[in-house]
């Protein structure tokens, strides 16, 4: 527990904005076509910062303190995942419930800042946005619970770490189970095909871009920011359970984590080149049977031992 | 100190007094009844707070030698933790409901309604105080009778008839059922006391599985669980909105304090008992919640929302009697006192946004959620208090919800780290996922519908911002749901040792460690708000010198949008509804191109209130026996003496 923690944090800071790029360049590839640069978001929130922003007369300060609060609570939450693969910055038992908790609370200020302006599309995105995390939650929870049950460890350090890579080749078939089932969470959270579809034109067919139809400058640059870091968060959540790295030295952990991170971009935006995205009640459907798959790597996890 | 605690009933009496008198200058007999009373509720809190920290538990005997056995009172650590939810949120609506029923001063039946309050407040204190049958039992009418009138002080409105109809047919069936437990129990006690009952505990073949199906179902009518829960929503919503305050708050309360005394005096639930109760807590947390997703009125939404938290403590409580019959202290201790913190922060944040309910209705004049909108510019104070209580209710950091939350999860992991059957227990995590998720949605249609966006109709639009007397309570309450996100170890630490008294010894508490997590939580909380606070002043730095844009909500090239275009709560809701099919009880019509949904109670409208009838049909036969004809009368009177001495003279004497 010294510096490599911290560089960690750091690292997943800095290369967040880079796995929606990723994500959307393999698809564009993928498809036969070239796609805009990978580093793109970066020059997009560098450009957003610099800019005004435009405010609805509608909207009161809840519309931007959503964003900065949505931010706030995903740093936060970063805080709480091992990502160099043994110790997080922050630990506690239980404290997965927190990490979903910031994800929930990040959600809260996103649906609230939408329907501040009071447009029919923005209640829209917000009401969808709300459907994907309702039906998510449980999912999650399931997955962390099956990992705690896996490891005997409460805390995320401990299910995410060396007690999950020590234990790791014995619960395989679960632990595969959960990286799936916490895959999907991912694409439901950071909005991507089956869920959502970040590329498409129609606000209508639209649930994350239209809750945010009306964030602009700065704010839509907190905004991008965030869901790009969720996204990140999620992708790590996922590197860690199917290959723990735990068991690595601290170096080598550590610039494993970046690559892991783009490998899970790489097989989202494969995903989005290889899937059509669900009908919007399907949705449920999807995160129900996700949380059935939990559901189940849990049985496995409890019949084992 | 029991001097204190009497001299605290003494005054909230005295501050119910002082409402019926009459006075020449309108309102100052209410102000004299609010400080009386929230002077008493001081005392009350102090003299419960003196055990919480540490203090001795005490008892006494108030009256020594009357029928039934002596009346006993007395507070231990989980009386003192009901007494200061109790203590405290009962000061917030007296003093909201002071200033609150001032528009009604017209009505006539605003000082006894005043006077009412303060009678439920102390029969509210006694029956978690009361340590003997008798006292609880008679507290516990009193209660439900103070409890009902309040209810009733719409009585003008039918649907306000109805709903306290339901109330006290549902209240009375519980207490009858009370008595039962209680007299089955007390067979083989030595008197009425609950030191005795213990003692009968312990005996065996004292019929205790009996006496845990009675406490079941009559304190699980007062706590409204599913199926229990029918007279509820009916009930708070009819209510004034600080009585419904009061109600969700702390009347339901009664009935998880009532199974949770049951408990101890048994001696530990059965394993039966504690899947049981996990079962019933996921059942309600889970249809609750989408029951509310489904109502248009929010004082009903609220209410569904009750039945929601009660599940969530349930769910805590049946860990907490899995973890005693499987022999996980820890378990237990963490479970229990869950709930049990979960029965404080749930009257805090509940008794909040009924507050707030009562303020919406009063600035906009309709508890209709779609005849609402924009109210958060007009009423600033209102709409902050009641966005920290929905932050509060759905769980989230940095507020109290997630700390009761946060707790009952690490009781259903140790629960799944055990061993044997138990260990299925930990699929109750999901259910709380479940539930967070979908009051999540809920709240935010409320808070979005309410209080954001343009008002959707002229009332709502006139809305102007409540007094002091009633958003100050509202603040106050709000403030307690933060400082116990920030501080958590300040009420964990009680809330172990009101577990301890349920599970009975010092077996659990001592085996959790209530310090380094909740410090860690606590923490937690301070830097979520410091990071957002770092957050909003770079950003106010960032935009300093930026000239602000200020212009119509994007339409997407539709450039005259009106208030009728937002999404409404039933837009909002149907899709997370969608998935519930039948279970989410709405009924939908159309007519031309209006699309109106209707919600409504699938267990009452469709179970109860059929079997009601038909029962009621079936009595009315034996109604014909009744001929209202003296001499008919007079030879029932002597049949029936004639049976009773047959049945007297057929038994032998021992």
């Amino acid at each position: 527990m010294s510096w490599s923690p911290l560089v960690a944090f750091g690292v997943t800071l800095l290369v967040a904005p880079a796995l929606p790029g990723v994500a959307t360049r393999t698809r564009s590839f993928l498809t036969g076509r070239r796609g805009p640069p990978v580093l793109q978001l970066y020059y997009e929130i560098a450009k957003l910062l610099r800019k005004r922003a435009v405010y609805s007369a509608t909207t009161t300060w809840v519309f931007r303190a959503g964003p900065i609060v949505g931010l706030a609570a995903a740093v936060l939450s970063a805080c709480l995942l091992p990502l160099d693969g043994r110790g997080a910055l922050a630990g506690f038992p239980g404290d997965f419930v927190l990490f979903a908790g910031l994800l929930a609370l990040g959600r809260f200020g996103l649906i609230l800042a939408a329907l501040d302006t009071g447009s029919s599309f923005e209640g829209m995105g917000a009401s969808r946005e709300a459907m994907v995390g309702a039906f998510a939650e449980a999912g999650l929870f399931l997955s962390f619970t099956a990992l705690v049950m896996a490891t005997g460890q409460p805390a995320l350090t401990g299910m995410l770490g060396a007690p999950l890579a020590a234990g790791w080749s014995a619960s395989l078939p679960a632990l595969v189970m959960i990286g799936v089932s916490l895959f999907v969470l991912l694409l439901a959270e950071a909005s991507r095909v089956p869920v959502d579809d970040p590329a498409t034109h129609l606000e209508l067919t639209m649930i994350h871009e239209v809750a945010v139809l009306d964030q602009s400058g700065p704010d839509l640059a907190l905004v991008l920011y965030g869901s790009a870091l969720r996204f990140t968060l999620l992708a790590a959540l996922t590197a860690l359970v199917l290959a723990p790295r735990g068991a690595l030295a601290a170096p080598a952990a550590l610039v494993a984590l970046p690559m892991g991170l783009l490998v899970i971009a790489a097989v989202v935006g494969v995903v989005e080149a290889t899937m059509a995205r669900l009908r919007l009640n399907r949705v449920p459907q999807l995160l129900v049977a996700t949380s059935a798959l939990a559901a189940f790597a849990m049985i496995l996890v409890l019949a084992r031992s | 100190m029991p001097q204190l605690f009497f001299a605290g009933l003494s005054v909230i009496v005295a501050g119910g007094l002082a409402a019926l008198v009459p006075s020449r200058t309108p309102g100052r007999m209410e102000r004299v009844f609010a400080a009386l009373v929230a002077a008493g509720c001081v005392l009350v809190a102090l003299a419960a707070l003196r055990v919480l920290v540490g203090g001795d538990a005490w008892e006494v005997r108030v009256a020594a030698s009357v029928p039934g056995g002596a009346w006993v009172f007395g507070i231990d650590a989980l009386s003192a933790f009901f007494l200061v939810a109790i203590a405290g949120v009962g000061a917030a609506a007296a003093v909201y409901g002071a200033t609150y029923l001032a528009a009604e001063r017209s009505h006539g039946g605003v000082p006894f309604a005043h006077a009412a309050v303060a009678v439920l407040l102390v029969t509210l204190a006694l029956v978690v105080t009361a340590r003997a049958v008798v006292p609880f039992l008679l507290a516990w009418e009193v209660m439900a009778i103070a409890n009902f009138l309040l209810v009733m002080f719409d009585h003008e409105r039918a649907d306000t008839r109805r709903s306290g109809i339901i109330y006290l047919v549902a209240t009375h069936t519980a207490t009858l059922t009370l008595i039962g437990m209680f007299a089955i129990w007390s067979a083989s006690a030595h008197d009425l006391t609950f030191a005795s009952l213990a003692r009968a505990a312990s005996t065996p073949a004292a019929g205790l599985g009996a006496v845990l199906v009675l406490a079941l179902f009559g304190f699980g009518v007062k706590a409204g669980f599913v199926p229990l829960h029918f007279w509820l929503p009916g009930a708070h919503a009819a209510a004034p909105s600080h009585v419904s305050a009061l109600m969700s708050g702390l009347v339901i309360k009664t009935g998880i304090y009532g199974l949770l005394r049951v408990i101890a005096l048994a001696g530990g639930a059965p394993e039966w008992c504690g899947w049981t109760l996990l079962g019933l807590g996921v059942v309600s947390g889970v249809l609750g919640v989408v029951w509310a997703l489904a109502q248009h009125d929010i004082k009903r939404l609220l209410a569904y929302h009750s039945v929601e938290n009660i599940g969530i403590i349930l769910i805590g409580m049946g860990v907490g009697a899995l973890g005693t019959a499987y022999g996980l202290p820890a378990v237990a201790a963490l479970g229990y006192a869950g709930a049990i913190l979960h029965v404080l922060n749930h009257a805090v944040f509940k008794g909040l946004l009924f507050l707030g309910a009562g303020a919406v209705t009063r600035a906009a004049g309709t508890r209709r959620l779609d005849a609402l909108g924009g109210l958060g510019r007009l009423m600033p104070m209102t709409w902050l208090a009641f966005l920290l209580g929905s932050v509060a209710i759905v769980g989230l950091p940095p507020l109290n919800g997630f700390v009761s939350e946060w707790m009952i999860v690490q009781a259903l992991l140790g629960a799944g780290l055990g061993k044997g059957a138990i260990r299925a227990a930990v699929f109750g995590v999901a259910a709380l996922g479940l539930i967070g998720g979908l009051a999540l949605a809920c709240f935010t249609k409320v808070n979005g519908v309410v209080f954001l966006g343009r008002a959707r109709t002229a009332e709502a639009a006139a809305g102007r911002e409540v007094g002091p007397g009633l958003f100050v309570p509202m603040l106050g309450l709000a403030a307690v749901c933060t400082l116990i996100g920030l501080l958590p170890a300040f009420v964990v630490r009680p809330a172990l040792a009101a577990a301890e008294v349920v599970i009975g010894g010092d077996a659990g508490a001592h085996t959790v460690d209530p310090g380094t997590g909740a410090a860690w939580v606590g923490a937690a909380a301070a830097a979520l708000i410091a990071f957002a606070a770092m957050g909003w002043v770079a950003y106010r730095v960032l935009m300093r010198d930026r000239s602000r844009v200020v212009a119509q909500t994007w339409g997407c090239a539709f450039s005259n949008p009106t208030p009728r275009m937002q999404y409404t709560a039933t837009s909002f809701a149907a899709p997370v509804l969608e998935p519930f099919g039948a279970v989410a009880g709405l009924s939908v019509s159309h007519q031309g191109e209006e699309y109106r949904t209707h919600p409504r109670d699938p267990w009452l409208e469709g179970v109860i209130l059929p079997a009601w009838r038909r029962l009621r049909a079936a009595v009315a036969r034996a109604q014909e026996l009744q001929l209202g004809r003296l001499h008919v009368s007079l030879l029932y009177v002597f049949a029936t003496v004639v049976a009773l001495l047959w049945y007297l003279a057929s038994r032998q004497v021992p």
